[in-house]
């Protein structure tokens, strides 16, 4: 039988994400080592997780990072609350260890752009998620989520159409967007559709939007009212 | 640095989190204060780095001032960037990925080191009593 290697995740920063990211993937059979610098919290969550191993250190300095065996990670998640740590040791990761994929949590949502530009595979605000969802719960206007494409530049956005959008009673086919963008999907009711160029769009569906750009906003614009 | 840069009328624009860290240039500062985070794009608008031709980051943390000038470098395409770093492997890593970089840990080593090693403290190129001596007189 050939033996599958379990994925490698190391996770800089033993807060409430990283102890929850650490918990789930232990769970789904990742092979985690978490990074604290506090070694009361360290002890902590070694003693609550059992069989994660936690290494006390500075996540972002590369005599620590190398003893952590960083090298061999095929991600890494910074998620301390600090943004330029968070930054600095994705940046060391990807640049020093060779880690493919670097993930970080941004604290300040106005660093998303800072941390895409400074080559982070993933930067994830959890501000800028809630903000969405909120959004969506107050109705009104479209809600829209983006989801990037792994490391393709490439995105997914999920346009709910508000109640008066004027899309509805519209054919797919009528709809216009930007050249690099794309209806895949339309959500009825909780049930996917095929978005055939003679489907009508009905009040409350969903359209999924593929886009080769990230710009999520530019999609918006041209679904907004 | 602000403070010599204005005085040798150069056009200064200094960023700070603390009010209170602008009392130490004294009344003749005459460059230009803005309070806030100098990793924040917004920020480095309002203090026109747009402008500028030269952005140093200084504060006590090193992340930060690699972030910073890395914002400046990157994204706002400033001519001349130059980073502090405690950490001399820090600095070490970064310079080796293109930033100018002045590490003062390992300037004060070497200094601290050469006198040892030497006798002349390359800072000051009298010896303390000499200065000490000329204190005294002065205050006699």
């Amino acid at each position: 039988m050939a033996l599958v290697e379990r994925p490698y995740v190391l996770i800089i920063g033993g807060g409430k994400v990283g102890f929850y990211l650490a918990k789930h993937l232990i769970e789904r059979d990742y092979e985690v080592t978490l990074v604290e610098k506090n070694p009361e919290r360290a002890e902590r969550i070694e003693h609550e997780l059992g069989s994660v191993i936690v290494m006390i250190g500075d996540g972002d300095e590369m005599a620590f990072l190398a003893t952590t065996g960083i090298e061999r990670a095929g991600v890494v998640v910074a998620c301390t609350g600090d943004d330029e740590d968070n930054l600095i040791a994705c940046q060391l990761a990807k640049r020093k260890f060779n880690v493919p994929r670097t993930i970080a949590r941004v604290n300040n949502p106005v660093n998303v752009h800072v941390f895409t530009a400074l080559g982070i595979d993933a930067p994830i605000s959890a501000t800028e998620l809630l903000m969405g969802l909120i959004e969506a719960e107050l109705g009104g206007s479209e809600m829209v989520r983006g989801v990037a494409v792994k490391a393709s530049g490439a995105a997914l956005v999920d346009v709910a159409l508000p109640d008066l959008s004027r899309l509805i009673g519209r054919k797919i086919s009528d709809i216009k967007l930007p050249d690099d963008a794309l209806i895949v999907c339309l959500v009825r009711k909780g049930q996917p559709v095929i978005p055939r160029p003679e489907e009508i769009v009905q009040a409350q569906d969903e359209l999924i939007v593929y886009s080769k750009s990230l710009d999520v906003e530019d999609v918006r614009r041209s679904l907004s009212a | 640095m602000a403070r010599a840069l204005a005085g040798a009328g150069h056009e200064v624009t200094i960023i700070d989190e603390k009010v209170s860290a602008f009392d130490r240039l004294g009344s003749e500062f005459r460059g230009n204060m803005v309070v806030g985070t100098g990793i924040d794009e917004s920020i480095l608008r309002r203090a026109g780095i747009e402008e500028a031709d030269c952005f140093a980051s200084v504060t006590n943390g090193d992340n930060r001032n690699i972030m910073a000038a890395q914002v400046a470098k990157v994204i706002f395409k400033v001519p001349r960037v130059i980073t502090r770093i405690y950490d001399p492997i820090r600095e070490e890593v970064y310079r080796e990925l293109g930033m100018e970089t002045v590490c003062s840990t390992r300037l004060i080593a070497d200094l601290m080191l050469d006198y040892v090693i030497t006798g002349v403290n390359r800072s000051h190129p009298e010896p303390a009593a000499t200065a000490a001596a000329a204190a005294s007189a002065k205050a006699e």
